[in-house]
């Protein structure tokens, strides 16, 4: 028993260091943020000699050069939108193929399957080239829309469905339910956890996509987080770090917050998706 | 559930909504009150872009015809690319390759309505934007490699190899991390081996694309290793905008960081390092290291997009240039600290050096510029030259002119394969 | 599996009430209303990227000047034929992705399942604490993480070369040299993307059997026997799928690399999506940007499969 107890101890020793290193980064940006130009240059301790919120002055004054709060406006709707789209549409294809008379369900199925296997690259220039021909570029549309062609998801439904009883639909019917009664009553209540895996997983798809954004926004009202961030690490821009981390800071937080709040959630559903 | 639901097809008919919005980019030509609408589009998202507000708002206010919408955009070419726009920013290196791709037309006519000539501006302004005879932008601004010297470190600014290796043994003397100047090896080495040859008087233009496999031009870009490997001019390894980075550092007793008293970098970083050294920071031009006086650097000019076909657009964008090169209004722009190339300008920016410190120093340096050649996808065909051969040449200790003549083989292959890529 | 429905599985369930046509007819229009939506957004985001993709790859192409005129297979032939520029650049971008699933694939796998076995051994109350903490990199956009890592290895007086001078190694130049710029690379990566794949491990390890284990130590195992004998076993499907999904993640490099290296040194972390993106939108060249997007698909698509068929031919 003292044995396992001193066991214990040194895991979680072990596990605390790690820990330590994990958050290290995360505790450079916040202090380098805190640090003037001419400290934020040249000196190359943690802690900053002399705090300074100007950086984030210049974020949040009157004629901010950096936009970070309309990027995380962006990358709130883009990824919210883009979820609810995906969900909607694909739990909705799911049931049809699992569970109705769909004409051409082994077609469609294998299609579905088929096109899982299919990379993003192959299709994002010809599809950045479709959304430019309908001078669709700069606008909320390719930046949600490209997104729901996600096969994944009704896939992940379809399976779902496929091992889950047909008894209490049955039941629903002969009681007279409609089939939108019988979508929400009995089928959403049911796939909710397939749902949520769905959704986790389509939300981080979305927010941290960073090449498509990056060549369909051209102008800086539209760009989402990561693409702002990546402008103000390249080439010229790069001139204040502390400026720089200063709005990665503002960036990263939110998602930060929701992540470790909605923690249990997230991992939970990640668990739950059915991966074996 | 059902609140769920109704939040999505809320949220999708929302984003359609928006989209439509955002989508309709469609020039209308006219405002409600009847001015004619100039699109102009830039990519001054950094301080100058408010110096250049500052002009169109000018313009603006005074009229009562036209009216200039300005966009400041990062990636104004791409926006340019996929939008409509009625005036565009292009820098002089991307001249002939959008002239060639039909994207800008010649505004010869445009400039004359303004009361404008090619011989309003420096020669070599003038010689940027003239192909075969005609005029196919309004030059703006150069900027030319330009010295910030720190003057606790360097009291003077070095000028010659002799004073940079004489500084830089000074220096070694005080703190064996600290050095004259320093060599990037990503972000502006195409400033320095342009600068180079530009010093050596070596024309690396031939035919349509550039030879960098001349015998001369290895020899020149050697001074670049030397001033790391045998004069302790610069320190080795620094990496992207390590000329600059280096120059702001400051070193600490027992650091591993190095420090430069003078970086040869971009006008543009003026801002920062102001802010960093006030009062100590000198302004010099780009030091002489070859045979004879040459620097290289970039410009700025105002080209007419080919799609503009409409008189009275063309009358508007005259009168908006005729109202920006009047040099009162067009020292807004010498305020932002770019150094305007148009000789009315350019005499009021001299006489008023304390006000355009910036600006006054580097109109200076015009007779000694050399800008880039005016080739086909100029930026493509230098990139395995910027990316690959002056890395190494800055990064290899061992480099020798023999390995660096077969890599400035490659580049020059590359290049010529580049130009080949020219519609016909 | 709960009851037992009496019809076949492809039967729609409607037509228990009797069969009466008339249900079944709605039910057919509902299907059909019910999978359009996806249909229209697979169509138009898919299918028609994917058909329109091969047709450009055939025509000489420039994203504003448009079709050029069909070329056949010229653009396949120029960026697999060595010696020219095409070709150049792609083969230097498929080379450094694949030096790079080569070094990321086995630590990303392996890292995140040492990482899960420690924090499966911590006790209950403190689980959850670490857990969090291993996976809030994930929250971390990978703009954000390179503008981290790239300030942190920065060879000139960075923070890793202030800490490493401090305890009396000599800098390194973190950036600018291989292997380093790689290290770096891969330094960030493990730290923004191991979270993900050990939290599937974690939950992985809860599902083992604990009697097993109980039986094992009774028979005397090691902590190494009961790994390889039982827990591995039992995870190796998560292990099989981390491993795929790591592989094609690490072919999807990108960010990284344009912002903390820029693709240097000398060009040597130029990665294949870098090299499609520059011929698209600096060379206008959509003919051959499309080309190289087909032939990167078909050899991810061969790798995956490749690995696919191996780890189930072995069960």
């Amino acid at each position: 028993m003292k044995k396992s107890k001193t066991k214990t101890a040194l895991i979680v020793i072990a596990a605390s260091i790690i820990a330590f290193l994990f958050l290290l980064p995360l505790i450079f940006m916040i202090f380098t943020s805190f640090k003037a130009l001419g400290e934020a240059m040249s000196s190359s301790a943690l802690l900053p000699k002399a705090w300074t919120s100007e950086n984030y002055g210049s974020i949040f004054g009157i004629g901010a050069e950096v936009p970070v709060i309309r990027w995380l406006f962006n990358t709130g709707l883009v990824t919210i939108a883009g979820t609810a789209l995906v969900v909607f549409v694909d739990v909705l294809a799911a049931y049809s193929l699992a569970r109705l008379n769909l004409p051409g369900k082994k077609f469609f199925l294998s299609v579905v399957v088929a096109a899982l296997t299919v990379p993003g690259i192959v299709t994002l220039f010809p599809a950045f080239y479709l959304f430019r021909q309908y001078e669709l570029i700069d606008t909320y549309a390719p930046l949600v829309l490209i997104y729901s062609a996600n096969t994944m998801g009704v896939f992940l439904i379809y399976s779902f469905l496929r091992g889950f009883p047909k008894d209490l639909e049955e039941a629903a019917f002969i009681d007279g339910a409609s089939l939108l009664q019988i979508l929400r009553f009995v089928i959403f209540p049911a796939i909710r956890p397939v749902v949520a895996t769905l959704s986790v997983l389509t939300f981080l798809t979305i927010y941290n996509d960073f090449l498509w954004p990056s060549i369909v926004t051209s102008s800086d009202e539209m760009k989402t987080v990561t693409v702002g961030v990546a402008n103000l690490v390249q080439g010229a821009n790069f001139v204040n770090p502390g400026r720089m981390m200063a709005a990665t800071v503002v960036a990263t937080m939110p998602a930060l917050i929701i992540f470790v709040v909605a923690n249990k959630y997230f991992v939970r559903s990640v668990v739950s998706s059915g991966i074996k | 559930m059902k609140s769920k639901m109704l939040l999505s097809v809320l949220l999708i008919v929302a984003m359609i909504l928006s989209a439509c919005g955002g989508g309709g980019s469609g020039s209308s030509g006219e405002t409600a009150d009847g001015k004619i609408v100039i699109k102009y589009i830039n990519g001054f998202t950094g301080g100058d872009g408010e110096y250049m507000k500052k002009i169109t708002d000018g313009f603006n206010e005074s009229q009562d015809q036209y009216v200039v919408e300005e966009s400041q955009e990062k990636d104004h070419y791409t926006k340019f690319k996929t939008g409509s726009y009625d005036l565009v920013l292009i820098h002089s290196d991307n001249l002939q390759t959008y002239r060639q791709d039909n994207m800008i037309q010649d505004m010869g006519s445009v400039l004359e309505a303004a009361g404008i000539s090619p011989d309003d501006f420096h020669p070599v302004a003038k010689e940027q934007v003239t192909f075969e005879g005609a005029t196919f932008a309004a030059p703006l601004d150069i900027h030319p490699m330009t010295m910030f010297y720190n003057k606790q470190l360097a009291p003077e600014a070095p000028m010659t190899y002799e004073a940079m290796t004489d500084l830089t043994n000074t220096l070694q003397e005080q703190d064996s991390n600290l050095y004259a100047t320093g060599i990037p090896s990503g972000g502006l080495p195409e400033w320095f081996y342009m600068t180079i040859a530009a010093q050596n008087n070596i024309n690396l233009v031939e035919g349509n694309h550039l030879n960098f496999a001349q015998d001369e031009f290895a020899d020149a870009l050697m001074i670049y290793h030397d001033m790391i490997y045998k004069d302790n001019i610069s320190p080795a390894g620094l990496g992207l905008d390590g000329e600059f980075q280096a120059f702001m550092k400051q070193v600490d007793e027992g650091g591993s960081s190095v420090q430069t008293a003078t970086a040869l970098t971009g006008p543009w970083y003026y801002q920062a390092v102001k802010e960093a050294y006030g009062d100590d920071l000198g302004i010099a031009s780009a030091p002489q290291l070859g045979d004879q006086p040459g620097v290289y650097g970039g410009g700025h000019t105002l080209a007419l997009p080919a799609s503009v076909q409409d008189e009275e657009k063309k009358a508007g964008i005259a009168e908006f240039l005729k109202y920006m090169y009047t040099p009162e209004n067009l020292l807004n722009w010498a305020d932002s600290g770019q150094a305007p190339t148009h000789l009315a300008t350019i005499e009021l920016v001299e006489q008023d050096a304390e006000k355009y410190p910036l600006a006054a120093q580097n109109v200076q340096q015009f007779d000694s510029f050399v800008g880039a050649p005016q080739l086909y996808q100029y930026r493509e065909q230098v990139r395995y030259m910027t990316e690959s051969v002056f890395p190494q040449l800055v990064g290899d200790e061992g480099m020798t002119k023999d390995k660096l003549m077969s890599e400035l083989q490659k580049a020059t292959d590359q290049a010529a394969q580049v130009a080949e890529t020219a519609p016909q | 599996m709960g009851g037992i429905s009496f019809l076949p599985d492809e039967m729609p369930f409607y037509l228990t009430d009797g069969g009466v046509l008339r249900t079944m007819r709605i039910s057919r229009t509902w299907s059909i209303i019910m999978y359009l939506p996806f249909l229209i957004c697979f169509v138009l985001f898919l299918i028609v990227p994917l058909v329109y993709g091969i047709w450009i790859s055939l025509h000489s192409w420039s994203v504003f000047g448009g079709n050029g005129g069909f070329v056949g297979l010229d653009n396949y032939i120029a960026i697999l034929t060595p010696g020219n520029i095409y070709s150049t650049s792609f083969y230097l971008g498929l080379k450094n992705t694949l030096v790079f699933v080569a070094i990321s694939v086995i630590p990303l796998v392996v890292i995140s399942l040492a990482l899960a076995l420690l924090v499966d051994a911590i006790p209950k109350k403190l689980k959850v604490y670490f857990r969090t903490i291993f996976f809030i990199s994930y929250a971390v956009s990978v703009t954000a993480v390179s503008a981290i890592f790239k300030w942190l290895f920065t060879g000139n007086g960075g923070y890793v070369n202030n800490v490493m001078n401090s305890i009396g190694l000599s800098p390194i130049n973190w950036l600018n040299e291989q292997p380093y710029a790689w290290v770096s690379i891969l330094v960030a990566t493990i730290w923004w993307t191991i979270g993900f794949n050990m939290i599937l491990f974690i939950n992985a390890l809860d599902e083992v059997d604990e009697t097993m284990y109980e039986a094992s130590s009774l028979d005397g195992a090691n902590w190494w026997e009961k790994f390889a004998y039982i827990t591995f076993p039992s995870i190796k499907g998560v292990f099989v799928f981390l491993t795929i999904i790591s592989v094609i993640a690490s072919f999807n490099l990108y960010g990284q690399t344009l912002l903390i290296t820029a693709g240097g040194p000398a060009q040597s972390t130029q990665s294949l999506i870098m090299v499609i993106q520059q011929m698209v939108f600096t060379q206008n060249n959509l003919g051959i940007g499309s080309a190289m997007a087909i032939v990167m698909g078909l050899v991810m698509m061969a790798i995956v499969a490749a690995q696919y068929f191996y780890s189930f031919r072995k069960e």
